[in-house]
């Protein structure tokens, strides 16, 4: 009877690893780690088409040094920055990483909109190639970057609800940070409208 | 500490609810259900031209194995086209599961916009450079003119192409397969706790009774672990099949069937599994966002 209760004990442990979550929090954290992989890998994917990109506006459009040395330099910004799969747990990593690839970003818009000005770069098919495969990263990036999101909102959801949070708490898990929205400040400001004094 | 959980359950509750409501209030244009290849939301095609282009890709998946599949719609919006056609994707799931040559060309003829979407397994053959270029090249001419169909038969017959001198797995012939994932946690523990408790059931209950019982609580634990009604009925069958085949014989009664109350929890409930019918599926390819996109 001693060792019936013992099995029957054992069972029930076991049977409550995999009915309260335990399974589902590795799941959920092995899918974040797989999804954050893809977010590194497509931001690395557009840091390796910049040198190919400045060098073609470059032939065409030298004297626009200023923009130009702007996307190199948020290039070599990105660079530095040491990218790691524990990042996903470090909340300032998290934010250092996402505002140099938010600099990148905005330089590369900036090249762009100069980029308007020269209709023989425009039509120039290297350009042209350049330019599809630069959106074609950015939209990769944008959905990365929502799958991430997704999965880091699935596992915290997972950690923090009944009653998958207790085996959570007893295993270590903790809540991991989100991508914030970058203009976190300007959105929570009341926008200030005025109808003009009479 | 009951309060400390309770304020937790709470903050969760709150944490959903804008969660729940935006869903509802966004409104985003709702992906169709898949049926065919060509599926004409914005009625541009004639019957004839439908049928053509969807004739064509067909034989191009027998021969090829690659899935592609065009969808016109009014409009995207409030999303972008590319949003719209990775939800689309991700739902379509065009493409051979583990190859994923899957493409999908998405035309929204109000929005004047169309997008190549091009599973993780193509975007070496049909990379977002030459996707864009089909677009600007081949496509968007024939629109502008004002000749949908034209367009779309262009793009479609550039990309087939293209995707033909890709080294691709052969196609199967009935090579679909089960879409079902199980999920084999429970598997373990169920298999140890049926061992123990068939034996305990049985001994007090008796042979029938116990094993319906010892099915109907699996089937009850294999329904909360799994999430899946099927996968809970099948489970609670076998058990108790199992469980009334095996084992001691039993003292109490044996009655042949007959009393006229049936297994474990085998309600007559007809479970409907997955959408079959159409002829057409996706075949669980998936894609990251490459491809390209243009307007007209």
């Amino acid at each position: 009877m001693k060792r019936f209760i013992k099995l029957a004990l054992t069972v029930i442990v076991i049977a409550s690893l995999s009915g309260c979550g335990y399974n589902a929090l590795q799941r959920a954290d092995e899918s974040i780690n797989a999804a954050w992989s893809e977010v590194i890998n497509q931001y690395q994917r557009r840091a390796d088409l910049i040198p190919n990109l400045v060098e073609t506006v470059k032939a065409f459009a030298a004297q626009e040094k200023d923009v130009l040395l702007g996307v190199t330099e948020a290039r070599s910004k990105v660079g530095s920055i040491q990218v790691s799969p524990e990042m996903v747990n470090d909340p300032a990593a998290l934010a250092q990483f996402d505002a140099a690839q938010g600099e990148l970003s905005s330089a590369l818009s900036r090249l762009l909109v100069v980029v308007e000005n020269y209709p023989q770069l425009k039509s120039d098919a290297n350009f042209r190639d350049l330019q599809a495969q630069l959106e074609g990263t950015e939209n990769r990036i944008a959905v990365a970057r929502q799958r991430y999101i997704r999965s880091v909102q699935d596992y915290n959801v997972i950690v923090r609800s009944f009653p998958s949070n207790l085996t959570a708490m007893m295993f270590g898990f903790d809540t991991k940070p989100q991508f914030t929205v970058e203009n976190e400040q300007q959105i929570q400001q009341a926008p200030k409208v005025d109808f003009g004094s009479e | 500490m009951a309060a400390n959980s309770l304020r937790k359950l709470f903050s969760v509750a709150l944490l959903l609810a804008p969660l729940l409501a935006g869903e509802g209030a966004i409104a985003e244009v709702a992906v169709p259900a898949l049926s065919a290849r060509v599926t004409d939301l914005a009625q541009t095609l004639t019957d004839e031209q439908r049928s053509q282009l969807e004739s064509r890709l067909t034989q191009f998946e027998a021969q090829k194995g690659a899935q592609v599949g065009v969808l016109i719609l009014p409009t995207t919006k409030p999303e972008t086209i590319e949003q719209y056609a990775v939800r689309v994707q991700e739902e379509w799931q065009l493409g051979r599961a583990g190859v994923d040559d899957g493409v999908l060309l998405v035309v929204a003829s109000e929005d004047r916009t169309v997008r190549i979407e091009v599973g993780y397994g193509l975007e070496g053959a049909l990379p977002d450079a030459i996707a864009k270029r089909i677009i600007e090249e081949d496509i968007i001419p024939q629109f502008r003119n004002g000749d949908v169909y034209a367009g779309i038969s262009a793009g479609v017959t550039r990309m087939m192409a293209v995707i033909e001198g890709e080294p691709l797995p052969p196609p199967q012939r009935k090579g679909r397969a089960s879409q079902a994932r199980i999920n084999l946690d429970w598997l373990f523990p169920a298999f140890v706790l049926l061992l123990i408790g068939r034996q305990l059931l049985t001994a007090v209950f008796g042979r029938f009774v116990g094993a319906g019982l010892s099915g109907a609580m699996l089937g009850i634990i294999a329904w909360l672990v799994v999430g899946s009604l099927f996968v809970a009925l099948l489970v609670a069958f076998l058990v108790f099949v199992f469980s009334l085949s095996s084992g001691i014989p039993g003292r109490r009664f044996y009655r042949p069937w007959g009393g006229g109350w049936s297994s474990g929890r085998g309600s007559s409930r007809g479970w409907s599994s997955g959408v079959f019918g159409g002829g057409f599926g996706g075949g669980g390819g998936f894609s990251g966002g490459g491809g390209a996109s243009g307007r007209w």
